[in-house]
């Protein structure tokens, strides 16, 4: 699903956001990138989804080369993954529908199409009855639905998240954990860059942990390692 | 599956057209004060244009029909006799060039100004019983050439008053088109690029408004020119409104003028509204819109980095 080789990142003056990374993360795995603040998780994160260019080295996302991929061809990429962020990223003057229908619109599917899955993702999250109201009525774990429903609702083959529960509280976080499970059981994979401790070692995941721009630990059933 | 090249295909599906609509109307309304600056200010510009569009191809048309007049009045002297305008006119026929000299009485030209003026004839009761119009001779010739070449032998004639060629006329009027021409330029380049600046700038905080939603559409694989068409149509319908705006200004101005220039001095030769409105229409409605496309253009490559 996704192999990363030789990737280094370095910003001008010798300093090294990320340094020989070699990964390679397989068809419906759950991987958790942990690591301190300022390690590079979110770089690397934001590499999977050609946010961030690597200086040298090459990723693959389901077998292409997302690196030589024309201007052209990066929405069609994108449009396999399903990006979650930290502080959800909605639209505040859309409905729940809507933010979950836009990202379908977006990518000009059919109106029929919209509707039936739209209501079908919100029933996955729990949020078929809110359907109609606005974001900033909701909770924050609500919100995070949204934007899980957003990421899901074309069928990604990987789910990329970035601290999905660092705004929320331990209780939201688990429901939110749950989801992540569900999704995961159908195939999806998926990756999270996290700093919840108690996530990490309870969910007995995969763990990729990064310090200073290097991969320092891979373990197939990891913890989080570090004092929360 | 691979990151799947798409065909580019332009054929949109109805429910996307629609998210467009949907999306350029949602972005003019949120805009109010913004849009409204944009649209008048490509009605006003438009409006000038093409007010200076009228002008310039009247003057051109009354250029050509003036050059085309192959006629020359020949006006007598009061005094002239019977037998003097015989004479005249036998001499007048003898040029070269000359294919038909007709007389017009002092009696035929008092009659034919009553003519023109149709309801107001009563004017000339004022009158009494003068005549202040002379005899004078209408004098056909070949070719517009033929005129210059003639001019001396008839002013040598006995007895002529004046005569009327109308050279001086139309050199001025040519002369006048092509300081308008230039002039028209001019202003077309001022214009377009206020107006232009007026629309980028709107764009722009259309951008600015709606960055949110760019980054999230980038995110879900939202191709550029999907992200780019709400904010081209924006700007199109903004140029396209004042467009419309300018063009009803100047079609009912335009008719208005017509009928009293026809009423009073109806021998000036104007373009008729039609089919003249017609192209100026187009023309106007094809460049607010155009305008408004390049303007958004401009501010999408700008601020807008999809």
């Amino acid at each position: 699903m996704l192999l990363m080789t030789d990737v280094s990142k370095s910003y001008g003056s010798g300093v090294f956001a990320l340094q020989d990374v070699n990964i390679h993360i397989a068809p419906g795995e759950f991987v958790f990138v942990v690591g301190p603040s300022g390690a590079g998780k979110s770089t690397f994160i934001k590499m999977l989804f050609r946010e961030e260019i690597p200086t040298t080295g090459s990723i693959f996302v389901n077998g292409v080369d997302i690196l030589k991929l024309g201007e052209k061809e990066i929405p069609y990429m994108r449009r396999q993954l399903g990006i979650i962020f930290q502080d959800y990223r909605l639209l505040p003057d859309r409905t729940v529908y809507e933010n979950v229908a836009f990202a379908m619109q977006v990518i000009e599917a059919p109106y029929r199409k919209i509707k039936r899955t739209v209501m079908n993702v919100l029933d996955l999250v729990g949020l078929r009855r809110r359907a109609n109201s606005y974001p900033n009525e909701l909770s924050g774990g609500e919100q995070q639905r949204i934007a899980i429903a957003r990421a899901i609702v074309n069928n990604p083959l990987m789910v990329i998240a970035d601290e999905p529960t660092g705004n929320l509280d331990p209780e939201t976080s688990w429901d939110i954990m749950q989801i992540f499970e569900e999704i995961n059981s159908t195939g999806t994979t998926i990756v999270m860059a996290t700093h919840d401790k108690g996530i990490v070692d309870a969910m007995d995941k995969r763990v990729i942990a990064i310090e200073k721009g290097c991969i320092v630990r891979d373990e197939k059933h990891g913890v989080y390692g570090y004092e929360s | 599956m691979s990151a799947t090249k798409s065909t580019g295909c332009m054929v949109m599906s109805l429910s996307t057209k629609e998210y467009f609509i949907r999306e350029t109307y949602k972005s003019v309304r949120r805009n109010g004060f913004m849009s409204f600056a944009s649209i008048s200010t490509v009605a006003v510009s438009l409006l000038v244009l093409g007010i200076f569009l009228l002008i310039f191809l009247n003057t051109n048309n009354l250029a050509q029909y003036l050059e085309s007049q192959v006629q020359v009045s020949v006006y007598m002297m009061d005094d002239a006799d019977e037998e003097d305008l015989e004479k005249a006119q036998k001499e007048l026929q003898a040029l070269p060039g000359v294919e038909k000299v007709t007389a017009i009485s002092k009696e035929q030209a008092l009659e034919r100004f009553k003519e023109r003026l149709g309801d107001q004839a009563k004017l000339l009761d004022a009158l009494g019983t003068d005549n202040p119009f002379p005899s004078s001779f209408e004098v056909q010739v070949d070719s517009p050439e033929t005129i210059k070449k003639i001019e001396d032998k008839i002013n040598d004639i006995d007895k002529v008053e004046t005569a009327r060629f109308g050279q001086e006329v139309v050199e001025h009027l040519i002369q006048l088109t092509k300081i308008l021409r230039i002039g028209g330029i001019l202003l077309v380049i001022f214009l377009s690029m206020g107006t232009l600046f007026i629309i980028a700038n709107t764009i722009r905080l259309t951008v600015f408004a709606r960055r949110k939603e760019v980054v999230i559409m980038k995110y879900v694989g939202a191709t550029d020119w999907f992200i780019r068409w709400p904010f081209l149509l924006e700007g199109m319908s903004l140029g396209f409104l004042g467009a419309v705006i300018a063009v009803i200004l100047l079609n009912s101005t335009y008719s208005a003028l017509l009928s009293r220039i026809y009423a009073t001095l109806a021998f000036l030769p104007l373009l008729p509204a039609h089919p003249l409105m017609t192209y100026v229409t187009l023309f106007l409605l094809a460049a607010g819109t155009g305008i408004g496309a390049l303007g958004s253009y401009i501010s999408l490559r700008k601020f807008l980095r999809v």
